[in-house]
């Protein structure tokens, strides 16, 4: 085996001989020792000149990091502090950008349309997900038609599906309100109506992406033992309470990876807002990436922006790291 | 990134391992020397000035025919025509040239609103540095055009090309099934029409997008706004004009529309054009539409312009949004003399009599009504003098470098009080004020 792959295990190294079970290294075997030992002469300059190579192997990486990532980091990072139009040279504003924040009602009321999509998104998500999961998991026709079908949509463009939905959504025109015509139901302003838009968005988002947890419920659904079933049948339970003691607790796990994965996804609204509704009617839509996008990309205040992409960050860091505490308590 | 690094110290120059790790070397060389190679030929190169021209098919038509004939005129000094590169907005694309330095020498199509931003980066010429400059604009275009064109510090750096204003395009059949023989003219002409409308026909007496954007204002709030104060602007340097009674007076206009379902909370979206279908009496537009209702109208449907509504009181002439769009030259000319003839070329009265049979669009030139040259185009195009004696009571945007952002913050008191009647006009137009004045600190 090559050292420099071998050369590895060197940091593993103290820890190995801590243990008092006997390494590898102190093997007395000579076969082994010359393995991971060999004689170091002539060929040190190669190596040396072989650990280099490594850099032009990671190099497009790198490059690609640094153009992409670490440059615009690092300038996010300047912008927090200046105030800049993109075509007139920066200006150093200190610490004004983060006082417009706090007083910046709009970003407030971008950050709370964010949230309350986050509340009505993630449990219509699971609640749909689940249960076209268990249907889906069970021996029905067309299972494989059907299965391929709800995952559709989440393999389609965005800005399609968006704008597909606003079509649909039509208060005159869509085919939403010609259906519920049918049944004596008023024309409803479905992205019109400050209370109706954004529940509007939450269901398409939901449309487009179940798909995806319908997977994710599928493999958990697969994964509970069919004896704890059995074993439950035994005791004399019913379909409801197998469902709730058997099939909802083994898919916690399943749960949570679908609420976090909602929650980063929810935290990223952007397409829907800003191609159905421009953030309106009344600001109900604007999410903080739109408001953000907004005030870099339509008014050029990238120093604000940054600003507010600062906080928008550290706002989802939080979330994130305290849905992660409770995964872990759970 | 040094060599040393990349292959050590100790390598000989010509073992097998030094020539190997000479590839890093020549990787970077490689890539740098494809990232240099990616550079365009520039037009510094040709010695030729570059003109941007909107990517319309009837504005490039044009363009191509006047480069033609100046080159034709000035082979020393050719000029190249390219259509403005595509992107999401015209706005984008030049703002990004600025920011590259790839701007054009001269550009035809540039919003009188973000000027003053472009001046503020020193990415255009002034124009009145050129001998016959303010002798050229005045006799072309009223006085009271070329001092709305005047930057806030006093200098000239565009020349008004043209203009669409926006007028009431209305149904000539349905305001008269709701006893009117002519297109209503006040407020409660229009709004007695509606009733009517919506009484007998279930229609709607207009219909405008009620997205919050801030454009979509130059189709409602803003023209209206021009016709009720008689063409005042919104802003003057610092200052906010349109917290005023002429405001409020549309709003109140405007909230009363949409209150009473006159027009439809509608996005203009949607595939349906509910004028053409007769479902709206209504709509306030620009000349462009001409070529589209011909083109779908139904049978028998006809159509005509008035000038916007104004208050019962209003008196005088009836102002609106004239839409303008110049001609500037950016600061990255290199000739910038032959630029500005070239300019001088393009507004002259033959090139703006080709703007207006090719393109449709109105230049920015006073008196065409009466001018011989003009005379039978606008016997051949009746419907295009209504838009040219609108012409001469046009208002463009104020010179502000922040006007997206004062037009946003109309926007979004317009939603609240007009479409949602969420608060009064008085409290919608004071807290705009409010949020205008807190912009442009």
């Amino acid at each position: 085996m090559d050292r420099w792959i071998l050369g590895s295990l060197d940091c593993w190294a103290p820890a190995l001989q801590r243990s008092s079970t006997p390494t590898i290294q102190q093997s007395n075997n000579p076969a082994i020792h010359r393995a991971i030992n060999p004689p170091i002469h002539k060929s040190n300059t190669l190596m040396r000149s072989r650990d280099h190579i490594g850099y032009l192997f990671v190099s497009p990486y790198l490059l690609h990091f640094a153009v992409f990532i670490g440059f615009p980091l690092v300038f996010t990072l300047i912008l927090l502090f200046h105030r800049w139009d993109i075509v007139s040279p920066m200006v150093w504003v200190g610490l004004d950008n983060f006082a417009k924040l706090f007083r910046d009602n709009l970003f407030w009321q971008a950050m709370l349309n964010t949230g309350i999509f986050l509340l009505l998104h993630i449990p219509l998500q699971i609640a749909v997900a689940l249960f076209l999961a268990i249907q889906l998991n069970e021996r029905i026709k067309l299972r494989g038609f059907f299965r391929a079908a709800f995952f559709l949509p989440v393999v389609v463009s965005g800005v399609v599906v968006a704008i597909l939905w606003d079509q649909l959504y039509a208060k005159d025109t869509g085919v939403l309100n010609a259906l519920l015509a049918q049944i004596g139901v008023a024309k409803i302003g479905w992205l019109t109506e400050p209370h109706f838009a954004m529940p509007a968005i939450a269901l398409m988002a939901t449309w487009k992406n179940v798909g995806l947890y319908i997977v994710l419920f599928l493999v958990g659904l697969q994964s509970v033992p069919a004896q704890m079933y059995e074993a439950a049948e035994i005791e004399g339970a019913n379909a409801g309470q197998k469902f709730w003691k058997v099939t909802l607790p083994m898919l916690n796990p399943t749960i949570f990876m679908v609420v976090i994965l909602s929650t980063i996804g929810g935290f990223s609204l952007f397409i829907e807002p800003y191609i159905m509704t421009g953030g309106g009617p009344m600001n109900r839509t604007l999410s903080a990436m739109l408001y953000i996008y907004k005030q870099g990309f339509f008014f050029y205040h990238m120093g604000y922006a940054a600003t507010l992409g600062f906080a928008f960050a550290m706002i989802v860091l939080l979330v994130v790291v305290l849905q992660r505490r409770l995964v872990e308590r759970e | 990134m040094s060599n040393k690094i990349l292959h050590g110290r100790a390598s000989t120059p010509f073992s097998p391992a030094h020539r190997f790790s000479n590839s890093p070397t020549l990787f970077w060389m490689f890539i740098i020397l494809s990232l240099a190679g990616c550079r365009s030929d520039t037009k510094d190169s040709r010695q030729e000035l570059l003109y941007w021209s909107a990517n319309n098919p009837y504005e490039q038509s044009v363009a191509r025919e006047i480069v033609a004939a100046w080159n034709a005129q000035h082979p020393d000094v050719p000029v190249h025509h390219q259509p403005i590169p595509e992107g999401q907005s015209s706005e984008e694309v030049i703002l990004a040239s600025i920011a590259g330095r790839t701007t054009p020498d001269i550009y035809s199509n540039a919003w009188p609103g973000d000027v003053e931003f472009y001046v503020r980066a020193q990415a255009l010429l002034a124009l009145d540095q050129f001998a016959g400059c303010d002798s050229l604009m005045n006799s072309r275009s009223a006085a009271e055009v070329v001092a709305q064109a005047r930057s806030r510090d006093g200098k000239l750096y565009q020349v008004p090309w043209k203009t669409n204003p926006i007028m009431m395009m209305y149904n000539v059949k349905l305001f008269r099934q709701a006893g009117l023989a002519r297109a209503p003219a006040t407020y409660s002409e229009y709004l007695a029409a509606a009733a009517k409308l919506s009484n007998g026909s279930s229609s709607w007496v207009g219909i405008s997008d009620i997205r919050m954007l801030w454009w979509q204002r130059f189709f409602d709030f803003y023209p209206l706004y021009l016709a009720a104060s008689g063409g005042k602007g919104l802003v003057d340097g610092d200052s906010v004009l349109f917290e005023n009674a002429s405001a409020i007076a549309v709003m109140n206009f405007l909230q009363t529309i949409y209150r009473e379902g006159y027009f439809p909370k509608q996005k203009m979206t949607t595939t349906a054009d509910f004028f053409l279908l007769g479902k709206a009496a209504s709509r306030f537009t620009g000349p462009w539409e001409i070529t589209h209702a011909d083109k779908f109208k139904p049978e028998g449907f006809e159509y005509d312009f008035a000038p916007m509504p104004a208050p019962d009181d209003h008196k005088g002439p009836v102002y609106t949004y004239g839409d303008l769009k110049n001609i500037v030259i950016f600061s990255t000319c290199q000739r910038p003399h032959a630029a500005w003839e070239f300019v001088k070329f393009m507004v002259s009265r033959s090139n703006d009599l080709r703007l207006l049979e090719i393109a449709s669009q109105l230049p920015m030139r006073k008196g065409m009504l009466h001018d011989s040259l003009f005379v039978d185009y606008f016997a051949q195009n009746p419907r295009m003098v209504a838009f040219a004696r609108q012409a001469e009571y046009v208002r463009g945007i104020d010179q502000s470098p922040v006007m997206k952002e004062i037009f946003d913050a109309i926007s979004q008191e317009y939603e609240a009080a007009v479409v949602y009647g969420a608060k009064s006009p008085e409290h919608a137009v004071r807290d705009a004020a409010a949020r205008v004045r807190l912009i442009m600190e």
